[in-house]
């Protein structure tokens, strides 16, 4: 693998000790990459759609907390 | 007298409110009104472009697997008619960049990229991909050669294969731009112009003069350009099945 990138490796490969647990769900048919809590819920990090109108909809904005029982 | 018209207006409201108030009794719902869907639908590359290899969490990535499918369902909606790009990477795999590279280039549908911040390194492929490219005036292109990472075992096959996988990205970008093959090394090898390496940062109206991208603008000329591409690609459709 070559990454092309005028980055330094030591930036893209530092290891901040960030341990939190990120996964993609499917939360109304739309595609989220999100961050599990400590309680069980989501909190939404990105969006992955290609729809611009999906980003207008405030329950797909990042930092939206899904509890576990919608996903 | 007067009071007459304004009761039946009272009314007539009335009637309208009940009529909602079955529809939801019956129907359990009622209709609300939703914006329309686009034609044109946006794909944002951002960060570092993630391949083969997981980077650690505090890199912000985009991952070529997320995209590649939603390029594959862009091709195949009838309703999608149009594309925009919007880059600001900083570069990444360059693999997962010439995959995303040739995705966007084999797309039937018009194809418009804005480099905004910056398209860098592995961003330059992605960004000549489209069928018009545009750069912002304040947006940068770092043109650099690829370096090596790892292990190294036999020196003068570890450079053929490195030779290799940069002339990749410069074929790409050769034959999907106007800027030449001469040209766009010598900005690739070019000293005294980065602090830390060889190699070329390009600012917004450079880029066009070099002929790497097409024109300097934003959204308004991308939307008003991807629209354009639309609409000749609808004659031409409509030649053909004459």
């Amino acid at each position: 693998m070559i990454i092309y990138t005028p980055l330094s490796m030591e930036d893209v490969f530092y290891n901040a000790n960030n341990n939190a647990e990120r996964q993609m769900i499917s939360y109304n048919g739309k595609s989220l990459y999100c961050e599990k809590k400590a309680d069980g819920s989501f909190e939404i990090v990105q969006l992955l759609s290609t729809d611009p109108q999906d980003f207008l909809n405030h329950q797909l904005s990042p930092g939206t907390i899904i509890s576990q029982t919608n996903v | 007298m007067n009071n007459e018209p304004e009761k039946k207006e009272d009314q007539t409201q009335d009637n309208n409110s009940s009529s909602l108030v079955q529809k939801i009794q019956q129907l359990g719902q009622s209709n609300v009104p939703q914006a329309p869907d686009s034609n044109i639908h946006v794909l944002s590359i951002i960060g570092q472009v993630e391949g083969h290899v997981q980077l650690p969490p505090q890199n912000k990535t985009t991952k070529y697997e997320h995209l590649l499918p939603q390029l594959v369902a862009i091709e195949q909606n009838p309703k999608i008619e149009g594309l925009v790009v919007l880059l600001n990477t900083v570069g990444g795999d360059v693999e997962a960049g010439l995959a995303l590279s040739e995705m966007i280039t084999s797309i039937s549908k018009p194809t418009v990229s804005i480099v905004l911040g910056g398209g860098h390194s592995i961003g330059v492929p992605i960004a000549v991909a489209t069928d018009y490219s545009f750069i912002a005036p304040t947006a940068t292109m770092t043109i650099h050669p690829i370096r090596l990472t790892g292990l190294v075992i036999g020196v003068p096959q570890t450079f053929e294969y490195l030779d290799e996988m940069q002339n990749r990205v410069v074929d790409f970008v050769v034959n999907h731009s106007n800027i030449t093959e001469e040209k766009f090394k010598d900005l690739m090898f070019a000293k005294g112009n980065l602090t830390r390496d060889i190699g070329t940062n390009v600012v917004g109206k450079a880029a066009v003069e070099y002929g790497l991208i097409d024109g300097v603008g934003g959204v308004k000329e991308a939307m008003q350009k991807v629209n354009e591409l639309i609409k000749t690609n609808g004659t031409q459709d409509q030649q053909v099945m004459q």
